[in-house]
């Protein structure tokens, strides 16, 4: 019996001394939990900085402006990958969750969702209140230019206004609601942005200009050029007058060596992180923050030319000479071709090969666009472009100013700023050469401006639809639009798996 | 080559066997005599006879006689013969000793481990399955869990193939969306039985099934449990045994591909077709010189060590086991590999009252393979007319001259061999796994136990990449080196108190106890570009790159588990059998409100045969069992209820474009995340028929598994990032029927059983949580998991063989006339419009095939002729399709090479099933051929297998002891040799793309065929 005792003894110290009766509250040691977060100021600018960081996932710094690009009539892609060159070049895409279309939209949902947390938390946050009134606005400006990308490529779309729970399942919204929110949000953006921002720490965010800007492109599209006007004075003759010019050098507007210049009213910023092991943002702090897109437009040999320039447009920069009788420079600029360089390919540099020791006497008849590529500072592509896109310079916005006087009836008023960027090149000023032209002449002339000015650079796709120009007559320059239906291929088709999860929402027209 | 191999191999073995040991000379009391079978008096031969307490031994011949000379007339023999009664005689000065060996009826008093306990088989009232190491030992096995395949019913193994990988092992099919792996326990710590465990230190597997059985494991068993014990030392002088076993190693025949001139031919052909200029690769430039057969290039002829070493021996007080063991797996594909080299040292200590032990295991296992690529891809992919390296591809990017595609020659396949050079991976697992533990008895019925369990591995990998390109159009990228290492470690700590009382015909026994487990990994990361090289040779540290830096670390695991556990046993008159489980566990990977959990089971057996009624001279053995419990598994992460502010975005701003950190939730979260819980019910029964020649165990199961969480595929307008948030929404039922049954016979020169089982599982969905208005279903790229309907079902376009004409486009017409596939041409695949709207799209997927097999097989035979052993074992899936996505690859016709038969449509071949041949760009009809989404990829898999083979011979005594050996043995198997199959590609037995897609062989390691040879003693 005592031996028992014994042993119970040794049992019960064992027991109680090797147990620890552990809390079971583990904090998180990685990353701090939504309810501890959105209480400072950095934390609402940290939250704006996340909607930013969006820019460099894949589906905005490769496909988005591949798309815009390539589907009009600007380009198209002969990838050997043939359903990414029928997506991007024949408007055939039988797969609705195609990944490249799809990262596409789903990285405007991405940024959307972003923006959301911050317009739902930072209100509620202490701080000074400028800064915050600045964050919103950043914010908002963001949300409405994901909700313009997805308006101009899918047209009818779910409005996520509201920081996303599992289990919401919005309905369609029509094109005219989707626009109206991108009103809603852009007037919102220009009430809370500055003109310009005070330190130079914060060049690159978002400015009242660029909302304004956005603002009157959303107002254009829907030809609401009377709504446009105001924000598109105010960029021209108004403040925004003080704040942007046209840079001297056209090719400025490209270059790594002069990004955010004073033409500047918008661009993505890019840099090179060397060590990056992804384009996820969210995977690891070590990811890209560069763009790959040069290496998929770069011609072969360098990059995957997976989107190439037609060639019908050459001859509208040919179609004039500057005053001193030389090319239209943006030519060159634009375009990597047999011919960059006047005297041919014998003297046409393709990073540090002439064309002809590159290519010898094949692709001959082929061009590249130049304007994102990387050829002016290295003889290489890769995943890591640090050359920020420029999605609105202010040579658009004269552009845009000017269709917008001719559309309301003052033709004659819009002539100077045409003229603006027509000199910047060395070109007569349009009111020489072309003087007195009608309302409809006026804007076929200003579809050449702006295919000159701009090719390449993302634009043509809504131009074209603004004007009411995308059908299949368009296929002599582009072969392409055969494929193009009038009232099916002006939309994508909304992913599958978002249509397959959600029975409220609707499938595009005739897809 | 192969046999000039092999002899080599046994004549070097048989060679240094005899030089290192030398021969001893007897001398002393010569015993003679006939070992007999008790029931039929026939002679037994290959009886074991030992002088106890010595290693001195003998083996009876074919008629049963032996001869054994030991020490003194003193000496006590112990005979001993599987599945008979062992026998001790003392020798008493005689020199003639007779001997009849009793069969043991069944294994029926055999002890199993069922956690925190073991029982007599013949009380067991959950579903158990033993698995009999006679046929694990034979196969050649990188894991525990790949040499289960096809042993036990209810538990289905797929092979992985490659070095090191772990097989996939599910019992009673998938319950979870997101695990479907069982729970281990190795000799009573939780441990993953992964590769880096030495399958042959296994003494014996115990599988738990059924609610009953794996109750004890409450919140974990809901997969089942697989239960290790490892070998332990007997008592007796030590004893040393060694074995060593060599195989080569082979794949299966993959796809032919067509060579150089075929290619060539084919291309231009397919050029040709769609209008086009073929390139001049294949016309013009075409290099009859460079035909490149990528399969053979990125193969060659794998082999298989495997060496075993133990020492183990004890007195009445102790015992102990030493063993050491070293296992290398040269694979098939180049730069693939994988070693273990294993210690283990478990070791048993009483004094008084009180017992001390442990068991612990010291493993370093190390893998490596290229760092990415697939060559059961590439290498079909890839076309014969690129060599795999030239100067002509020398770049700067390029500077070694991998052959890689051109704008000439298109393909995006990656080059297998450069790929192997320039970019590798090496994983390393430095391991510790054990446990020890203090006994002290209380009383004789009742006995203490503390048991403290460890895992802990050391991980270290390295990435390298050097300079080179392995695939076409390759962005540029510095050269770098990734190095990670981690810090794994799972504590597990447990007092329990086990009892066992008998009142007359009352029996009383049982366990309760006490369990936490802490587990906790952290991660630190460095690399660095820029590696630097000279004369060729890389300096591969992270110090010695000279380009940008980076640091990263975390933690990604730390969760503890806490949990009070329970069972009682009764037995009445050994008639009636009740036994009730249960387990109340805390787990901290939840929020408060879910964070605990109750599990309960009953389970009740009847042994009918031995009631008063029961009369039968067939049957001697029967009884029947029924259970019914809940089981749980989590299966979150350790923080997934909570949303996190995710700090990796990066937002460039500034003149000097630095980065700014960025912060946003990136994972949409629950914080109702709880357990999923599994009812299961099980019904059998046990019976041994013909004086325990035949034995059957049969079961019906029927598992409901409910609050499974279900990883919403959320929609991409959430934005959600970073994985997809769980719910506890959906409900998985698995039903099915087991059945094992063994016949043995014994006695006669010719000693052999059989064994063979039979599963079936009926997977269906019951629920899928709400996802919206009408929708039933999960969906994935050609999957769907709807209600009523197994997981994974194939979900995808129907096709209707291949337009002849014109005219059959024509009349492929909608409701309205129009015409279903305009932009198709005769030779195109005829796709049926299911929702006959007048065209083809992804509203005309359908059901058509399921990837779970309707039956399960597997059948052993085990005999023994003389000292001739033969094990066989053969295996069987029946009744399920396989998505053959490398042959959807290779038949796409674009940017690939050729199978050498395929045998396109043209308008004078109409009678194939491969559609016509052309380019794709800009023509929709050969896009739509193409579509990974179709039925005209899913094969029916179902196979037959001989999946092991192996014939040993034991030798002589005479033999052996000249050499100073005893119980010497050589052997030769063949493992995977045949197998009968429908199935194009080169395995059925696919592993698939996770639970959702389990049937997609997007390129498959098959199963290896190794032929091996070995050899085992003692010494």
């Amino acid at each position: 019996m005592k031996n028992i005792t014994k042993y119970i003894a040794i049992s019960l110290t064992t027991a109680c001394v090797l147990s620890c009766n552990p809390d079971l509250d583990r904090p998180n040691p990685n990353q701090p939990t939504v309810e501890v977060f959105w209480n400072n100021a950095t934390d609402a600018e940290q939250g704006v900085n996340s909607i930013y960081s969006t820019f460099a996932r894949g589906g905005f710094s490769r496909w988005m402006p591949m798309m815009f690009v390539l589907r009009s009539d600007e380009g198209y892609s002969g990838s050997p990958w043939s359903d990414l060159a029928n997506a991007m070049g024949e408007f055939i895409q039988p797969d609705y969750n195609f990944e490249p279309v799809v990262d596409v939209w789903r990285d405007n949902y991405i940024g959307i969702f972003r923006a959301n947390q911050v317009l739902d938390n930072v209100p509620e946050i202490d701080m000074d209140e400028e800064l915050k009134a600045r964050l919103l606005g950043e914010a908002q400006f963001l949300r409405g230019y994901f909700y313009y990308n997805l308006a101009l490529l899918w047209g009818n779309v779910p409005l996520m206004l509201e920081t996303s729970s599992p289990t919401d399942l919005p309905p369609t919204s029509q094109l005219p609601q989707v626009w109206e929110q991108i009103e809603t949000d852009l007037l919102a953006a220009v009430a809370g942005l500055p003109v310009q921002h005070a330190s130079s720490d914060d060049l690159g965010r978002a400015t009242q200009g660029a909302a304004r800007a956005l603002l009157a492109k959303a107002y254009m599209q829907q030809r609401k050029y009377d709504q446009a006007e105001p924000h598109l004075q105010w960029l021209v003759n108004g403040e925004g007058a003080g704040v942007y010019d046209l840079t001297p050098g056209y090719r400025d507007n490209f270059l790594i060596h002069t990004e955010n210049n004073i033409e500047s009213v918008f661009e993505w910023q890019f840099a090179v992180n060397p060590t990056e092991v992804t384009d996820n943002d969210v995977d690891t702090p070590n990811h890209n923050y560069g763009t790959s897109i040069s290496q998929f437009l770069a011609p072969p040999g360098i990059g995957w030319a997976d989107g190439e320039s037609r060639t019908w447009h050459i001859d509208e920069f040919l179609s004039e000479q500057t005053e001193d009788g030389e090319r239209d420079p943006r030519l060159a600029v634009s375009l990597l071709y047999p011919f960059t360089d006047e005297r041919g390919p014998d003297f046409t540099m393709i990073y540090g090969q002439t064309f002809t020791q590159r290519y010898g006497n094949s692709n001959q008849n082929r061009a590249w666009f130049r304007k994102f590529l990387n050829d002016h500072w290295k003889d290489e592509e890769g995943y890591r472009s640090p050359n920020n896109y420029r999605f609105i310079r202010y040579a658009d916005v004269l552009l845009m100013y000017a269709e917008t006087l001719n559309e309301l009836g003052r033709t004659a008023e819009a002539y100077a700023h045409v003229d603006r960027v027509r000199q910047r090149v060395g070109l007569a000023p349009l009111s020489d050469v072309r003087p007195g032209l009608g309302q409809p002449q006026f804007l076929e002339q200003l579809k050449h401006e702006r295919l000159v000015e701009l090719l390449g650079e993302g634009h043509r796709w809504a131009d074209l639809l603004r004007w009411g120009d995308l059908n299949d007559q368009l296929e002599s320059r582009d072969p392409g639009f055969r494929n193009f239906e009038v009232g099916r291929h002006e939309l994508l088709p909304i992913p599958q798996r978002d249509l397959d999860i959600n029975p409220n929402l609707q499938q595009n027209p005739r897809w | 080559m192969k046999t000039q191999i092999l002899k080599t191999v046994v004549l070097t073995f048989l060679f240094s066997c005899s030089i290192m040991l030398p021969s001893i000379a007897q001398t002393g009391h010569v015993v003679t005599g006939r070992v007999v079978d008790q029931t039929d008096q026939e002679p037994i031969p290959g009886v074991t006879i030992l002088e106890k307490g010595t290693r001195n031994g003998a083996v009876t011949d074919m008629d049963g006689n032996y001869s054994i000379t030991v020490s003194s007339g003193e000496a006590v023999l112990v005979f001993n013969f599987l599945q008979m009664t062992t026998q001790e005689v003392s020798v008493g000065g005689r020199n003639s000793i007779n001997v009849e060996l009793e069969e043991n009826v069944g294994d029926l008093d055999e002890f199993v481990v069922i956690g925190y306990q073991s029982v007599r088989k013949r009380d067991l009232t959950g579903a158990t399955a033993v698995v009999g190491t006679e046929n694990t030992r034979s196969v050649t096995a990188n894991s525990i869990g790949e040499s289960l395949q096809g042993l036990a019913p209810g538990v289905t193994v797929r092979n992985p193939g490659g070095p090191g990988q772990d097989a996939q092992v599910e019992i009673r099919g998938v319950a979870s969306f997101i695990n479907a792996s069982p729970l281990y326990v190795i000799d009573g710590m939780i441990a993953d039985a992964n590769v880096t465990i030495n399958p042959n230190d296994v003494e014996s597997i115990q599988i738990l099934k059924d609610a009953s059985a794996a109750a004890i494991y409450g919140s974990r068993a809901a997969n089942g449990v697989i239960i290790v014990t490892t070998k332990q030392g007997q008592e007796g002088p030590a004893r040393v045994t060694a074995s060593a076993k060599f195989g080569i190693q082979q794949l299966p025949r993959g796809y032919e591909m067509m060579d150089n001139m075929q290619f060539a031919e084919t291309q231009r052909r397919q050029f040709e077709n769609s209008g086009l200029t073929p390139p001049a690769s294949v016309t013009g430039n075409f290099d009859p010189n460079i035909n490149t057969n990528w399969y053979d290039e990125s193969t060659r002829l794998g082999n298989v060590q495997d060496y075993n070493v133990s020492i183990s021996g004890g007195s009445s007080t102790s015992s102990y086991l030493i063993s050491g063991s070293y296992f290398k797996n040269r694979g098939e594909l180049i730069g693939n590999d994988f070693e273990r080299a294993a210690l283990r040292i478990n070791s048993r200590t009483t004094k008084g009252r009180v017992t001390f032990g442990e068991n612990i295991v010291l493993t370093n296992s190390v893998r490596n393979a290229p760092g990415m690529g697939n060559p059961f891809f590439d290498a079909y992919v890839n076309l014969p007319i690129i060599p795999v390296q030239s100067d002509r591809y020398i770049t700067g990017s390029n500077p070694d001259g991998w052959g890689i595609g051109t704008p000439d020659a298109v393909t995006y396949a990656n080059n297998p061999i450069a790929l192997n050079a320039i970019n590798s991976y090496r994983q390393e697992f430095a391991k510790i796994v054990g446990n020890a533990f203090i006994d002290v008895e209380i009383a004789n019925w009742l006995t203490y136990r503390f048991n403290a369990g460890l895992e802990t591995s050391f991980d270290h990998n390295q990435r390298l990449r050097r300079a080179g390109e392995w695939h076409f159009n390759q962005p540029a990228a510095p050269t770098n080196v990734i190095e990670d290492r981690s810090r794994y470690s799972s504590v597990l700590l447990e007092h329990t108190l086990n009892f066992q009382k008998e009142f007359g015909r009352h029996n009383l026994n049982g366990v309760v106890g006490y369990s936490e487990q802490h587990t906790k990994r952290n991660v630190l990361l460095g690399s660095r570009t820029d590696l630097q090289s000279f004369g060729g040779r890389y300096m591969e540290t992270i110090g010695s790159a000279t380009g940008e830096p980076f640091a990263d670390g975390y933690i990604p695991q730390d969760f503890s588990i806490v949990g009070y556990l329970g069972r009682v046993n009764y037995t009445f008159d050994d008639r009636y059998l009740l036994t009730f489980t249960g387990r109340y566990d805390s787990d901290s990977r939840f929020g408060e409100a879910q964070r605990s959990r109750f599990f309960p089971s009953i389970a009740a057996g009847w042994r009918i045969s031995d009631e008063a009624f029961f009369n039968s001279n067939f049957i001697s053995d029967l009884k029947l069992r029924g259970s019914y419990g809940e089981l749980g598994i989590v299966t979150v992460g350790s923080w997934d209820h909570i949303g996190f502010l995710n700090m990796n975005p990066r937002a460039i701003f500034g003149p000097d474009q630095s980065p700014y950190v960025g912060a946003t939730q990136a994972r949409l979260a629950n914080p109702d995340l709880g357990w999923e819980r599994r009812i299961s019910q099980n019904y059998g029964f046990d019976a041994t028929l013909l004086e325990g020649k035949i034995s059957i165990s049969a079961e019906y199961y029927n598992s409901l598994s409910q609050d499974v969480l279900v990883n919403l595929p959320v929609a991409f307008y959430l934005g959600n990032l970073g994985g997809e948030p769980a719910v506890n929404a959906a409900s998985i039922r698995n039903r099915g029927l087991e059945i094992e049954a063994t016949y043995r016979k014994l006695g006669g020169a010719f000693n052999w059983d059989l064994s063979a089982n039979l599963t079936t599982i009926n997977n269906r969905v019951e629920d899928v949580g709400n996802l919206g208005e009408g929708i039933n279903y999960i969906q994935t790229g050609i999957t769907r998991t709807q209600i009523g309907r197994s997981i994974g079902e194939w979900y995808v376009l129907k096709t209707d063989g291949i337009f002849q004409s014109q005219e059959e486009i024509n009349n492929h017409q909608g409701p309205d006339g129009q015409l279903i596939q305009p932009h198709a041409q005769p030779g195109d695949i005829r796709y049926l419009d299911v929702n006959g709207d007048g065209e083809i799209n992804q509203e005309d997927r359908t059901f058509v095939g399921s990837p779970w097999p309707t039956l399960q097989a597997g059948s052993q035979f085990n005999a023994s002729y003389g000292r001739f052993t033969l094990n066989l074992q053969l295996m069987g899936v029946f009744g399920y399709s396989v998505m053959n996505g490398v042959r959807r690859e290779i038949d796409s016709y674009q940017n690939t090479n050729f199978r050498r038969d395929i045998n396109p449509w043209t308008p004078n071949n109409t009678n194939t099933s491969d559609p016509r041949l052309g380019v794709s760009v800009g023509d929709p009809g050969l896009i739509d051929n193409a579509r990974l989404e179709s039925d005209r990829w899913l094969e029916d898999a179902s196979y037959v297998r001989l999946r092991n083979v192996e014939l040993g011979y034991r030798l002589a005594p005479q033999v052996s002891e000249r050499w100073g050996i005893q119980n010497a043995r050589v052997f030769v198997s063949g493992q995977n040799l045949l197998t009968f199959t429908s199935y194009s590609g080169p395995d059925p037995d696919v592993v698939g793309n996770g639970i959702l897609e389990r049937g997609f062989d997007m390129g498959n390691w098959p199963a290896n065929k190794i032929f091996s040879i070995g050899f085992q003693c003692e010494f």
